[in-house]
Order: structure tokens, then C-alpha cells, then sequence
């Protein structure tokens, strides 16, 4: 592989001006240029902060906040999209706009839900929290045979760890408000890594901030939500900048320096203690950097390899030796692996029109990303690490299918390089690589009124010096530009109807986590409630629409009777509780568990059994005891009819 | 060491004391939050990197092709260190708050006397040398 890199000099090397990364705003000359990105940016706000105060969500219908989110969030969009293309694509601009563009959208994004809902959504958050109150509950760590299946978040404690510290030391209850802001939060965080990579390869600022721009709207797979694997794709991306910037070959490598290899090591241990499958493609990631002659240093996939090995051989070694025979089954099973399942195909005109919709996003984005590797030919050689880097995760799909999840942690670690690409595609083609447009005033690339040149640019000319000047983009990739950020939010919030549990609903299963003895049973259609794993370490649980068909079939048949004889066996000081929500009726509905009149046939069972009273209720659900005795009774009298028979 | 610097190599170990100081404060009220998240988020990872960061900055650092502008590689080069200091500090509680998990003995106040100890143990430490 040719090596393009040149080696910035180490830090307090005598400065010289810089054409594309001077902080002086583009100005030509006037104030008002200076501060015209405010305009768009404030109307932006303004525009999204309105939408958020007239916004109501008491009854959302199958296209979720899309067709409940005033139309004026739209608007705000439409305007922050412009603003943004208007602002990224002078040269000179600071980045300080482009960073201001970024974090609005961000905040338009990730933080709308938060404030319009008055409930953290996505039941696997509520999940999180509950492992949260575990840690706290236990004060340390517990085994299999105290948890069963949740034994698995004992064993990478990190990120539940961390949490329970905050929460302890902050004196709040739980980790719900963090809950809610916790996708902003992690989107933020992800910024500085992602801009670093970037830099890496260019030191264009259009380039960088259109990345980034793409990044944000193209990262819909919903795993920013609070989970380790929100905290270790930040950290992972770290590692990766660190791994681009400071271990090159040895020929351009100098002394070796140890310290280096403390902070990596150091930002590699809680990607290790807090996620399974994080380190994994870290190790990949390294492994493929290692192969090329630019980054021929084999010290940080060596220490990634050496701290993935020490935890997994040690604390996590139970869930391994449990998993290993599935592990090997399933790798080269492609199909299987990407293999959704029952219980989870978009069902209903909203759900499969946003799923399709989140589908058009990621195919745009890829196609986007193809079109610039294809396009610009100079960048794809010297950005070749990064196009490395970005074919990685999809050798996971021929790995294993992480509980039917693959395909969509795939386009996760895919999306840093496919969106550093897909930018590249609505950019215009440059001369030399990565080089920064020249400052305005430089070169009459930046004049008002240029002609067209490239199919995405504007003016191309000569600087005094000779040397070609950037082309300005033309609007051309506006439209491009809009539909991936407005595709964003039916991908995002377009199944916010399942996601979303109103604060009755909360009430209800709080009240019956509280209320029931210790050993009792819960069970339920399906699991997308709030606290549905309340207490897990005392209660048990029964998600009978998540049985295999033949067994959700049999109890269509006689609902009452075949839930009864499933639930009974639970030992004493234990109840028998059946709990119905609006929660879990979404997702029956919305991923083809069952249709309305299915559900509406198991309820009206439940509710007319004498073998089911109903102990709670509200207009979000209804809680349902079972009375033992009544069943074994019902049943031991037909064993002795069978008998006689 | 000019006063600057001595506030600097302070400033992470008072604020570990400040939200020591302030579990006195009722449960969940801002100040305390603030104190503690403030603190959480930068303190340990601040300490260390201004140890490491001498013998850091010494590595030349690759950029672009056709590069070579100083101000866009030392941009770089302070971008990566603020990244450094939420990660590095996210790494410290990590690890503590684990190692207490798994020795059966956590609580928050161990966490934040571990870390603020630690983060004083690094203020008073030299800065690494360039190499």
C-alpha cells in the first residue's frame, strides 16, 4: 500500500499560517457574513422548541411521533438542513458553525423525545435500569445460579458499574431521567472520536462536518440508547482514532512510546468489562490496521487481544462454556444469522412504513458511500484505512446472529466510514487529497456568483499561487442532504406507539413489582413493558407470545385454560400474576404476534375465567392472580374423569 | 510552576473533595448532582492525562495526505486530548466501581474516595518526561 501520510510534527513545532484550519470566521469583509449561519440555526431552534411545546402524545397512532410531532419540528428541520449546507460549504467558515449545526440537529433528534414524552422509552433501557437497581440492591456481583439468564450483565458489569455509582453518589432513586437524556448524551459523546478519525484523512472541513452530518442521520439503529454498547462504540472509536493517528509503521514511528500504550490500554478496559460483542469487532478492526503497511504495529491488537482474553477467560467464562456449542453452530450460518424470527415482522401500514424507511436511510447512506469510494479516487487511496475498517463488521453476519440483533450492530460500526464516503459523494471532486480549501480571499473560489463545474460544485479556478482552488458544492446535495435527515425520523421515532409507555402503565407494573411476594410469577405476552424486569432477582417471568408458534397456537385455542395450566406450578410464597398493557399490545400488533382480534380474544378469556381475578387495573392495562387451587382442583377432576374413561 | 499550573494540577483533586463534600447535600438535589457528575466526568481522567500528555505530545501524529499545516495537526492534536479526559476518566470510575462490584463491597462513597485519592495521588505526581 502506498503510503500518502505525512507525519504532523509533534506538538510546539513553530507554526505557520493555514490555509484550511484558521479559525477566523470566512468575514469577507463584513460582519454580517460572519454571523449569518446564526440566522438559520436560531430560526431552527426556535422553530423545534415551538413544536416541542405544542406537540401531544396522549394518543400516538402506528407512524409514532411522525404524524403526532407539530409540523413545525419539520420545518425547523428543513431550515437547520439548509442552514448547515449553506454554511459548510463556503471554506473558511469556522468550525465552531459547523459544530453549533451539528449539536442542534443532535439535540432536534435525541432530545425531542425526552421532552415530549414524560416516560423514558424502549423497554430494553427499562431492562438496563433494572440491572442497575441489582448492582445497587446487591452491592456485588452474583452468579448463574442466583440469576439464571441475567447472570450475563454480571459478567460485563462495566457499564451498569458506572451507573450505579452515578446514581449512588448523586442520591436519586434510579437511572430513569439519565435514562431519557441518555441518547443525546451518547450521541455527543461520540462527536470528538468520530472528528478525530475524520481528521485523520482530512483536513477539509466541508468533507468533515458533512461526515459528521451524515453520521448523525444515518445512525437510526436506535443504539444510543442506555446501554453499554452506546458507551462502547464511543470508546471503541477512540481506540481506532488513537490507533490511526499515534501507531503508524515502524518506519514512521520513532521511539516507542509506553505511555501510548497506557492510554489506549486504558480506553480499551471498559469497552472489555462493559460489552460482548464490542471488543470483538475492536479486535477485528485492529487485526486489519495491522495487515496494512501504513499502521504495521501490532502492539494494540496484541494489548486488545491480551484484555479481551483476561476477562473472558475469567469473569465471563460461565456464560462462554454455556454459549460456545450455539457460538459454533451458528458461525457461517449467514441466513440464519440474519434471520429475524417470529414475533418481530413489521405488521401494519405505519410499522412497515417506517421499517421501510429506515431500510431506504441505510441504503442510501451505503449507496451514498459507494458512489464517493468509486468517485473520488484520491481519497479513497489515502482514506484506504478507513474503507478497510468500514468492510469489517459485515464479516460478523457469517459469525453469529446476537440474539436476531447482527444486521443492525453491522450498520452501526459500518456507519463511521460509510458516512465519511457518503459525504465524499456530495462533494466535489478535488486535486490533491484531503487538502483544505483555501481561505477566502485566497483565490476567487469562494467569490459570489461562481458558475457551475462539477455536477455537486461550483468554479473552479486558479489561486495566484497556481495551485488549483476547492470547488465550492453547489445546492445540488441539498436534496440529498434533506431526504436522509427527514428519512431519519420515521427510522427513529417512526415506532415511538411500542416504545413509548405512558405514565399509567408505569404506575400499574410499579404497583405489582412492589405488591408481589417474593418468588412470584409475572407472565405477560411479551416483554415490551416498563420494569418488565422489576426485581428480577425475586420474581420470575412467562412471555408466552415469545413460545415458539405451535406453542402460542395452543393457547389461542383455549386462552384462559392453557395460560392457568402454564403459570400454576410456582412454588409457595409465590402468585401467579398475568399482566396485559397497552405496551405489550403495540409491539403484538405492530411485529405480527398477533392481529387485534387474537389479542382481544385472549383478554376477554383471561377477564371471563374463573380461574383469573382481576386485582389491578387502569386505562393502561389490567393485572390478573391466578387462584392455584381453582386450577389444580378443575384439573385433578378431570384426571379422574380421564381415569374412569 | 506558575500559578496557572498550580490551579491546573489542583483544580482535579478539589473537585473530587467538592463532591465528597457534597453527599452532605440531600439526596438528588442539583448541587450534588453537579458536583458529582462534574467530577466523575473529568476529574480522574484530567489528573492523569496532564501526567501523560508531555510524553504524549512527542509522538508525531499522522495526518492528511498533503498536509503538513501545524495549526490543523495541533487542533488535532488538542481535540484528542479533551477526548482523553471524559474516556479516561470514564475508564477510572469503570474500573473501580467493577473492582468493588466483584470484591462484594461497593458503595458510592469508596467509589468517590478511591477516585478523588487516586486524583490527588496524580496532582502530586511529576509530568512524564518526552522520551
Amino acid at each position: 500500500m502506498p503510503d500518502a501520510t505525512p507525519t504532523h510534527a509533534p506538538e510546539g513545532a513553530t507554526p505557520r499560517p493555514a490555509a484550511g484550519d484558521d479559525p477566523r470566521p470566512a468575514a469577507r469583509g463584513s460582519r454580517w457574513s460572519a454571523v449569518r449561519p446564526a440566522g438559520p440555526l436560531l430560526a431552527a431552534a426556535a422553530l423545534w422548541a415551538y413544536a416541542v411545546r405544542s406537540t401531544d402524545v396522549t394518543t400516538l397512532d402506528d407512524f409514532g411521533l411522525v404524524t403526532a410531532v407539530h409540523p413545525a419540528f419539520w420545518a425547523g428541520l428543513a431550515v437547520l438542513t439548509a442552514g448547515f449546507w449553506s454554511t459548510v460549504r463556503r471554506t473558511g467558515r469556522a468550525d465552531a458553525w459547523s459544530l453549533a449545526y451539528v449539536l442542534v440537529l443532535l439535540v432536534m433528534e435525541r432530545a425531542t423525545q425526552a421532552l415530549v414524552y414524560p416516560t423514558p422509552l424502549h423497554a430494553w433501557a427499562w431492562k438496563h435500569d433494572a440491572v442497575v437497581g441489582h448492582l445497587l440492591t446487591a452491592g456485588g456481583l452474583r452468579t448463574g445460579d442466583e440469576l439464571g439468564d441475567m447472570a450475563v450483565y454480571d459478567q460485563w458489569p462495566g457499564f451498569f458499574a458506572l451507573q450505579a455509582a452515578a446514581v449512588r453518589l448523586a442520591g436519586v432513586e434510579n437511572t430513569l431521567t439519565l435514562m431519557s437524556w441518555w441518547p443525546l448524551i451518547s450521541s455527543v459523546l461520540v462527536l470528538a472520536p468520530l472528528v478525530l478519525v475524520y481528521r485523520t484523512f482530512t483536513e477539509d472541513r466541508r468533507l468533515i462536518w458533512t461526515a459528521v452530518w451524515v453520521f448523525c442521520v444515518g445512525n437510526w439503529v436506535g443504539q444510543d440508547y442506555f446501554s453499554p454498547q452506546s458507551l462502547a462504540l464511543t470508546l471503541h472509536l477512540a481506540v481506532i482514532a488513537l490507533v490511526l493517528r499515534r501507531f503508524p509503521a515502524a518506519e514512521r514511528r520513532g521511539p516507542r512510546q509506553a505511555v501510548w500504550t497506557t492510554a489506549l490500554i486504558t480506553v480499551m478496559v471498559p469497552v472489555v468489562l462493559s460489552h460482548q460483542l464490542t471488543p470483538v469487532v475492536l479486535i477485528a478492526s485492529l487485526g486489519v490496521l495491522a495487515l496494512t503497511r501504513r499502521h504495521r504495529d501490532w502492539v494494540p491488537l496484541l494489548a486488545a487481544v491480551a484484555l479481551f482474553a483476561a476477562w473472558n477467560l475469567t469473569a465471563s467464562l460461565p456464560f462462554l462454556s454455556a454459549a460456545l456449542p450455539e457460538m459454533v453452530a451458528s458461525l457461517g450460518d449467514i441466513g440464519g444469522n440474519v434471520e429475524t424470527g417470529y414475533g418481530t415482522t413489521p405488521t401494519g401500514t405505519g410499522a412497515v412504513a417506517t421499517s421501510w424507511a429506515a431500510r431506504g436511510l441505510s441504503a442510501a447512506v451505503m449507496l451514498l458511500a459507494l458512489l464517493g469510494a468509486v468517485r473520488q479516487r484520491e481519497l479513497r487511496r489515502h482514506a484506504r484505512p478507513l474503507l478497510l475498517l468500514t468492510g469489517v463488521p459485515p464479516l460478523l453476519i457469517a459469525a453469529n446472529d446476537y440474539g436476531s440483533e447482527m444486521i443492525f450492530r453491522v450498520l452501526m460500526f459500518m456507519l463511521p466510514g460509510a458516512a465519511f464516503f457518503a459525504a465524499a459523494a456530495l462533494l466535489p471532486r478535488t486535486g490533491p487529497p484531503g487538502r483544505a480549501p483555501r481561505r477566502p480571499g485566497e483565490g476567487p473560489a469562494d467569490a459570489p456568483g461562481e458558475g457551475p463545474a462539477d455536477a455537486a460544485g461550483e468554479a473552479t479556478a486558479e489561486t495566484p499561487a497556481g495551485a488549483p482552488a476547492p470547488v465550492r458544492p453547489g445546492w445540488l446535495p441539498l436534496p440529498v442532504l434533506l431526504a436522509v435527515t427527514f428519512a431519519f425520523v420515521p427510522s427513529y421515532m417512526g415506532k415511538d406507539r411500542l416504545s413509548y409507555f405512558p405514565p399509567a402503565e408505569v404506575a400499574l407494573v410499579a404497583d405489582l413489582v412492589e405488591k408481589a411476594p417474593d418468588g412470584s410469577l409475572v407472565a405477560a405476552p411479551n416483554r415490551n413493558y416498563p420494569l418488565a424486569y422489576g426485581d428480577y432477582w425475586r420474581l420470575d417471568h412467562y412471555w408466552f407470545l415469545e413460545e415458539d408458534r405451535a406453542a402460542v397456537d395452543r393457547i389461542l385455542r383455549r386462552p384462559a385454560r392453557a395460560l392457568a395450566s402454564d403459570m400454576k406450578d410456582q412454588p409457595e410464597p409465590g402468585r401467579c400474576y398475568l399482566l396485559f398493557t397497552q405496551g405489550q399490545r403495540a409491539n403484538a400488533e405492530m411485529n405480527g404476534q398477533l392481529s387485534e382480534a387474537e389479542w382481544r380474544r385472549i383478554e376477554e378469556s383471561v377477564a371471563a375465567s374463573p380461574f383469573f381475578e382481576r386485582v389491578a387495573g387502569n386505562a393502561a392495562g389490567s393485572v390478573y392472580e391466578l387462584d392455584v387451587e381453582a386450577v389444580e382442583a378443575v384439573e385433578a377432576a378431570e384426571a379422574v374423569e380421564e381415569a374412569a374413561r | 510552576m506558575t500559578a496557572q499550573e498550580l490551579v491546573a494540577r489542583m483544580l482535579p483533586p478539589f473537585a473530587g473533595w467538592l463532591a465528597v463534600g457534597a453527599l452532605t447535600l440531600p439526596d438528588g438535589s442539583p448541587a450534588r448532582v453537579a458536583a458529582v457528575v462534574v467530577f466523575l466526568a473529568a476529574g480522574p481522567g484530567a489528573a492523569l492525562v496532564r501526567i501523560w500528555w508531555p510524553a504524549l505530545a512527542v509522538r508525531p501524529l499522522e495526518g492528511p495526505a498533503g498536509a503538513g499545516d501545524p495549526r490543523f495537526g495541533r487542533r488535532s492534536a488538542l481535540l484528542e486530548r479533551l477526548m482523553l479526559v471524559p474516556l479516561v476518566s470514564v475508564a477510572a470510575v469503570t474500573v473501580t466501581a467493577t473492582t468493588l462490584l466483584a470484591a462484594q463491597a461497593f458503595s458510592g462513597r469508596r467509589v468517590l474516595l478511591l477516585l478523588t485519592l487516586l486524583t490527588m495521588l496524580a496532582a502530586y505526581c511529576p509530568r512524564t518526561r518526552p522520551s
